[in-house]
């Protein structure tokens, strides 16, 4: 080091001598966030003047001519220039070049350079994540990833869904694996995303195969943060933010309420009208919604030398949900450190976290009854009791104590009022890693990482005020002669208060042997290991007691009374227990020819049966990359840097099903296995035999993967195409008994093929203008295609999408995408009386009714009349991703959007006492006589599932509008301090007629089967503003 | 202190060792914890099998579905809740135009499939379980054979010929066979099960030989087997384990229950932890603003006409709950949405509570009586005692010489909203009529049975179709 610059000064003294006009120049070299970068190369333009930047990122470089131009680049940055022009000092900031090809990516056991890569895998950077702050590192990546789909949903706390490559499985998990510094965990909801340098996502299978049948759903890398070489660093971040709904529908007002509801009563022969003078034009809404209150602070320590590397952090982050008393805090700690000993040839390496998250949970069935409450119901009657949808038939007038009910909807104030429910979940994760150099070329590592979570929950209910809420009129000296007239009876407890606790416990204990050699042109690599691990070992309590005192600080179970039988339960999980051994064969020739094969040998104790002892798959893989651009036919090509073709193809299971053992089902609450005997009615246990169990084992899932990576234009270009078809052979259904087979439950076996075709596209284009000016436009876009093939006679024609009214929208069918809408087709509307009874309908239609296909023109509407309507999962989705930094300013816009699929408009559709409240669009469209419209009922109408509800779910949304501004170098102490000001999802663009059409579903039931895609009580998506501060000491 | 590298190499080896070994394949056998696995019997006596089939009696269906084909489906009852609220497929029901796809009627399906399972498996349970004590044995054998027998008497009556579950699960057996099968299980039970009076206090509520008798007098009433119902109804009569309870008013209260009258009855309770019948009082409870329920399946006016017209008042007034009307405990049903509701639903401690305390009488002595009126018009006995001793009871004068018409007309006040008048209008061939004058088409040579259900055919695409569906 000292004699090259040593050399370096002497070439500087050389080129002195021969030039004029010139000056001594002095600055140096950061990157945006600061740190100093040592080794950075300076020299003058088409000269061979040149220097490195010291330690401290210090440069000098003396004889500079007065017109010449300095270029700075420096590995993984982009080269940046800057003319002279007399200045003596020159700072340069280089802007990171994430997509480098010499970027590391996370493979699993080991990590690769990009430009070697075989596999498709896609990667989010530290800065990207931050730009879209959010609770939940996944929440930050949508539109960022092609092939990567994610459901986002905003309210706090909820996890959204990630789809990689399309939907390949009907009954088993669906989640990716998630995989936490090298450790399995079941989801990164207790990573505070500002800890997190890298999200790698595996989305083939001839990468994902190294994790075998833990992998079909595709495997997503985190890798926290480590300290970089250098000085310590302290950095300081916050934001606060404000929250409102986005998308508000438009709903009817109170005259437009009674006109409707006039109509549905005159339509079924009623005489009892609302009068059209009401007290009250409730916009319940507006009413519910309050501004939610985001906020959060992050502090870090970090820094290293050669025998240390150190990350310390903490994070306080606290949102109010949009409804009133919903609240969310988090506290997370981190410490990741790396000690080198033997001369570096030990590295321990250990990363702890901790999570503490408290929640209040609010029903978001509230936004439900907002909708659908009336606007003439008052929020609080004068005596400040919650409004009762209650008019009095003779007036017409909605009044305190009526003689008749509007709807049956309660009110939603009310409903968020008296949720009382606190949620404490406490997760500590921690890995130890030990790696021991052999020989240069051998290391072994040793890894073990686990996770305990503890999670109670709290949940009070005041029956006693619920109940004279809903009965009007009624006193407490009403209710509490009832309680003493049926002791014993848990309707007249005062109140109920229920704890839950559970506690799990997972871990791996990793440990293999990497060989890493270069021999000539030939380079190797050779992994191959073991793992140990167990999960889903759940130990879990119930408690619910009656009549506890009604102040908090005594809610405790011993407070509360004997007249009530307590409810108690508790039981152990049935673990999953996995031994795996892995393997994996990386060649390449001269950094041209790549070559990559994968093998694991996985065995899980869930299939471990009388039927099945045969618990050990295979799990092969194999891939090839040719770098193109390497051969002479290419390299002489202008502007195109690099061109890699690859191809890969593997195998990977899904054994994410519940333990497959035939069981006795039994229970101690009410449950139909129990039943009363006895003079004094006792509850008498009963037994009956569980579900069926087939001998079935993980699903496997095979793909063939072709892609294209390139860089073009000076790495201003570049991209990747892929383009994959992968195939679930043995898809696990969820199937209903035969039905005269009297079976007892749903069992699982095999019964489908699930096939996912599609490709994907990521261009970026960077460009640095000048030192002061430097833009990029990235884009991603995927496309999936899903089908259901072969699927076993008798499985055929499964049911899901349950609207909880009876209907049902979703079925399973042999040619049509996984769990496709299935319903009638609405056909128009009935006009008159006569057309009704000369067609085909079903139950008793009035005019105004909603007409439905007879597709098989048999004169009956029954359910060989519903039809296919394709699939609640877009089938393109696509992010747009701009960046400009000009000067010390800085501009993000991110757009996001999806589409292909269908939506249903749950909360629209389902009405049972046509006295609901209704959008503006339903008022204002309405049918109101023969001829005036063919599309849209009148206010009296039916509700059952019909095409009418279902609507295109394509949509656009800018995810996230930042500028930011780093202010010049003030005070010494502090290398950077930069505000911002972000918009997250300030604009949805879509036809849809509800809140969003991004449907998680309820959390009860979300795979395919579920209300994914079927608003019926959405939270709805939200914008956000925020600011925020970032500082660098 | 120097620590010598090499040592450290072999040290972690022989850790990494350490784990290859640990890492037997045994680690894989895991077993079922929150799950008593079936390979383990012990865990679970006979008599739990047995109780979990008389759970299925206490399932969702018998509150919502049932209602449907048994009452709102006849001239007894309508839909009832609120005019747009189609309770998924009551309305189709009531105004029977339903289809193959009516969920009810699947849903019931299923349910009696599902029960006749459990029934069998206990069965093979308490026989080859161990059991020393025979008398214990064929009591528990019995419960689970009149359990599986009333199923499949009730599968019988709504769809015909069926699949019997022994044999094969999609080819239906003749209407004969399945009735011979329901016999030859009652007649088993009536060997095996002890009187009423026989059972330990704790196990009032079990099957009993009079239940099985009672149960298999009117399966051959269905049968059409008049000698063999007079006699079965008979061997009730003459065990003296029942008798009529004076006041009819009181007969589906919480006072009566398993009382003089009960044969056979679902047990419930309502106080923490509750246990009854999924709901069943709350879909039938008063809808409004002095309600406690969904207000499913309302007594019709029809109904009202039948009791007007025989001057019924006080099986009228047991039956029914008119709006406006005080209730015996007390309860105002004033501003309700309904005219009326069904009182028998009605449960004075539960009202609307989800699991409440409602027990539901499927045999009680006035209908013994009833089956042995009809079988002895047909076989021209003395009909009139039987059959007066119910009209007495509620103050109707005697009939001296009763037609079949006097015993149906009898059976629908005697036994109204109790489940049973769709399938008496059938048995006894009044059904077309009986529609036409609650303004329905009954269309006849389809209407008689249910249709299979479509979500079966889709199972089982070679399972036959009822004629007219």
């Amino acid at each position: 080091m000292k004699n090259k610059f040593t050399f370096l000064l002497l070439v500087l003294f050389y080129c002195s001598t021969l030039l004029a006009q010139q000056i001594k120049v002095t600055g140096t070299v950061s990157d945006q966030s600061g740190n100093k970068l040592s080794g950075a190369s300076v020299i003058v333009k088409n000269s061979i003047i040149g220097v490195q930047t010291d330690f401290d990122g210090n440069f000098t470089i003396e004889n500079v001519p007065n017109s010449a131009t300095l270029v700075v680049s420096y590995l993984g940055y982009f080269t940046t220039e800057q003319k002279v022009n007399g200045l003596k000092t020159i700072n340069f900031i280089l802007r990171e070049d994430s997509q480098a090809l010499d970027e590391v990516v996370v493979i699993g056991y080991g990590t690769q350079k990009r430009s070697d890569l075989t596999g498709a895998i896609s990667s989010v950077k530290s800065d990207d994540l931050l730009k879209q702050p959010a609770i939940n590192a996944t929440q930050s990546i949508q539109g960022k990833l092609s092939g990567v789909s994610i459901i986002n949903t905003n309210a706090p706390g909820s996890e959204p869904v990630v789809m990689i490559r399309g939907l390949g499985t009907a009954a088993s998990g669906t989640t990716p694996l998630y995989i936490v510094d090298g450790i399995q965990v079941s989801g990164i909801s207790n990573i505070n995303p500002a800890d997190i340098e890298t999200m790698d996502v595996m989305k083939d299978a001839a990468s994902a195969a190294i994790y075998g049948m833990d992998a079909a759903n595709g495997v997503v890398f985190i890798t926290t943060k480590k300290g970089k070489l250098g000085k310590a660093k302290l950095s300081v971040s916050s934001y606060y933010g404000a929250t409102t709904i986005l998308n508000q529908v438009k709903m009817a007002n109170a005259s437009e309420y009674i006109t409707y509801f006039n109509e549905v009563r005159t339509s079924l022969g009623s005489t009892n009208l609302l009068s059209t003078n009401q007290a009250y034009d409730t916009d319940w809404f507006d009413e519910l919604a309050e501004v939610g209150l985001t906020n959060s602070n992050n502090v870090s320590i970090s820094g290293a030398n050669d025998r240390v590397n150190y990350f310390f952090s903490l994070n306080n982050y606290n949102e109010d949900g949009i409804l009133t008393g919903q609240n969310l805090t988090r506290n997370t700690l981190r410490s990741n450190s790396t000690y080198n000993l033997f001369d570096n040839r030990v590295k321990f390496t250990q990363n702890i976290s901790a999570a503490i998250s408290k929640e209040t949970p609010k029903p978001f069935g509230a936004f439900d009854e907002a909708y659908k409450q009336a606007p003439i119901v008052p929020t609080y009657y004068d005596n400040g009791a919650f409004g009762q949808a209650e008019w009095d038939t003779s007036t017409g007038l909605v009044v305190y104590q009526g003689n008749s009910s509007l709807n049956s909807i309660g009110n939603p104030l009310s409903t968020v009022y008296y949720k009382n429910q606190k949620d404490i979940t406490t997760d500590l994760q921690g890995s130890f890693d030990l790696e021991v150099k052999i020989t240069d070329y051998l290391k072994a590592n040793s890894r073990f990482g686990a996770t305990k979570s503890y999670y109670r929950s709290r949940s009070f209910n005041d029956i006693k005020s619920q109940y004279l809420t809903l009965n009007t009129g009624q006193t407490e000296d009403d209710f509490n002669a009832l309680k003493a007239a049926n002791p014993s009876t848990t309707s007249y407890a005062d109140n109920s208060l229920s704890y839950t606790t559970s506690d799990s416990y997972r871990f791996n204990w990793d440990s293999y042997l990497t060989f890493d050699k270069e021999i000539g042109e030939h380079t190797f690599n050779v992994v191959a290991g073991i793992t140990k691990g167990s999960k889903n070992d759940i130990f879990h309590t119930y408690q619910l007691a009656y009549d506890v005192p009604e102040k908090e600080q005594y809610w405790n179970i011993n407070f509360a009374s004997e007249d009530y039988e307590q409810v108690s339960q508790q039981y152990f999980s049935t673990p999953t227990h996995q031994l795996s051994y892995y393997g994996r064969l990386q060649y390449n020739f001269n950094q041209k020819y790549f070559l990559q094969a994968n093998i694991r040998r996985d065995g899980i104790s869930t299939f471990n049966n009388d039927n099945n002892t045969d618990y050990f798959g295979n799990f092969p893989s194999f891939s090839a990359g040719w770098v193109l651009t390497k051969e002479n036919f290419l390299s002489e090509v202008k502007n195109l840097e690099f061109l890699k073709l690859r191809l890969g193809w593997g195998e990977l299971g899904n054994s994410n099903v519940p333990f497959n053992v035939s069981t006795y089902t039994t229970s101690t609450g009410s449950s139909s296995v129990n039943y009363v005997f006895g003079a004094n009615q006792d509850l008498v246990y009963g037994a009956a035999l569980g579900a069926s169990i087939y001998p079935i084992s993980w699903e496997i899932t095979k793909e063939t993967n072709v892609g294209l990576d390139f860089q073009a234009f000076n790495s201003k270009l570049s991209g990747s195409f892929n383009y994959y078809n992968r195939n679930t052979e043995n898809a696990i259904l969820y199937v209903t008994p035969v039905y005269t087979s009297g079976d007892q439950s749903k069992y699982y076996d095999h019964g489908a093929e699930v096939l996912n075709k599609g490709f994907e596209v990521e261009l970026n284009w960077k460009n640095a203008i000048s030192q002061d000016l430097s833009y990029n436009v990235g884009v991603v876009f995927s496309n999936n295609k899903n089908n259901v093939e072969n699927v076993k006679s008798a499985y055929d024609g499964q049911t899901g999408g349950s609207l909880s009214n009876g209907q049902i929208t979703k079925r399973l069918e042999e040619g049509q995408p996984i769990y496709a809408w299935w319903m009638w087709e609405a056909d128009g509307v009935w006009q008159t009386q006569d057309e009704i009874d000369s067609n085909a309908h079903y139950g008793s239609p009035s005019p105004g009714y909603l007409r439905y296909k007879d597709q098989n023109e048999d004169g009956v509407i029954d359910d060989n009349d519903k039809k296919f309507f394709g699939s609640y999962i877009p089938t393109y989705n696509f992010g747009i991703n701009l960046g400009i930094n000009y000067k010390d300013f800085d501009l993000t816009v991110d757009a996001f959007g999806a589409g292909g699929n269908k939506v249903y408009n749950g909360l629209k559709s389902t009405r049972i006492d046509g006295g609901e409240n209704i959008a503006y669009d339903t008022y204002a469209n309405r049918w109101t006589g023969e001829g005036s419209t063919n599309t849209n009922p009148g206010a009296d109408r039916d509700s059952y599932a019909s095409s009418y509800y279902l609507e295109n779910g394509d949509y656009v949304r800018i995810n996230n509008i930042t500028i930011g501004y780093t202010l010049p170098t003030v005070i010494d102490q502090i290398s950077k301090i930069r505000v911002y000001a972000t918009a997250k999802n300030p604009f949805l663009i879509t036809k849809y007629s509800g809140f969003t059409p991004e449907i998680v579903g309820s959390s009860s039931s979300t795979g395919a089967s579920g209300t994914s895609g079927i608003e019926l009580s959405a939270y709805p998506n939200t914008k956000t503003f925020l600011f925020g501060i970032n500082i660098d000491l | 202190m120097k620590i010598n590298f090499k040592n450290i190499q072999g040290l972690f080896f022989l850790g990494l060792l350490s784990i290859t070994v640990s890492c037997n394949e045994d680690y894989l056998d895991v077993s079922s914890k929150d799950a008593l696995e079936q390979e383990d019997s012990e865990t679970v006596t006979p008599e739990q099998m047995v109780n979990g089939v008389y759970g299925m009696l206490t399932d969702w269906d018998y509150a919502f579905s049932y209602l449907g084909i048994t009452e709102i489906i006849s001239d007894n009852a309508d839909k009832g809740s609120s005019t747009t609220d189609s309770g998924g497929d009551k309305n189709v029901l009531d105004a029977l135009t339903f289809t193959s796809s009516a969920s009810s009627i699947n849903a019931m399906w299923g349910h009696w499939y599902q029960s006749i399972n459990r029934a069998t498996t206990a069965i093979i349970y308490a026989e080859n379980y161990g059991l020393t004590d025979e008398t214990y044995k064929n009591r528990l054998v019995g419960e689970a054979e009149f359990l599986r027998a009333l199923n499949y008497f009730w599968l019988v009556r709504s769809f015909g010929a069926v699949p019997l579950q022994h044999i094969d699960l999609v080819k239906r057996q003749p209407v004969s066979d399945v009735y011979d099968y329901i016999e030859q299980d009652l007649l088993d039970a009536i060997d095996k099960l002890p009187l009423k009076s026989e059972y330990d206090s704790e196990d009032l509520g079990r099957a009993t030989k009079g239940a099985a008798q009672a149960l298999l007098a009117k399966v051959y009433l269905y049968e059409e087997e008049w000698q063999k119902a007079y006699d079965m109804a008979n061997n009730v009569m003459l065990s003296t384990q029942y008798s009529l309870h004076p006041n009819y008013e009181e007969l589906w209260r919480a006072s009566t229950e398993n009382g003089v009258e009960s044969i056979f009855e679902v047990q419930a309770r309502g106080v923490s932890t509750a246990h009854g019948v999924q709901q069943y009082s709350q879909t039938q409870g008063a809808r409004g603003t002095d309600g406690w329920g969904w207000g499913f399946n309302t007594p019709s006016q029809n109904l009202v006409d039948a009791f007007e017209a025989e001057g019924d008042a006080i099986r009228m007034n047991a039956s029914i709950i008119f709006r406006g009307e005080t209730l015996w405990d007390g309860r105002e049903v004033f501003t309700v949405e309904n005219d009326r509701y069904n009182e028998k639903a009605y449960s004075s401690a539960s009202a609307g509570a989800s699991d409440g305390d409602k027990n539901i009488r499927i045999i009680r002595y006035a209908e013994v009586l009833l089956i042995k009126a009809e079988a002895a018009v047909n076989l021209g006995l003395d009909a009139a005692t039987p059959l007066n001793m119910v009209r007495n009871r509620v103050q109707l004068t005697s009939i001296t010489n009763p037609t079949l018409e006097n015993v149906w007309s009898e059976r629908r006040l005697e036994l109204a909203m109790e489940h049973d008048r769709w399938f008496d209008l059938v048995r006894t061939g009044q059904a077309e009529s009986a529609m036409a004058l609650d303004g329905k088409t009954f269309i006849t040579g389809k209407h008689e049975l249910f249709p299979i259900p479509n979500a079966q055919l889709i199972q089982t695409p070679d399972m036959e179709q009822n004629p007219g569906w």
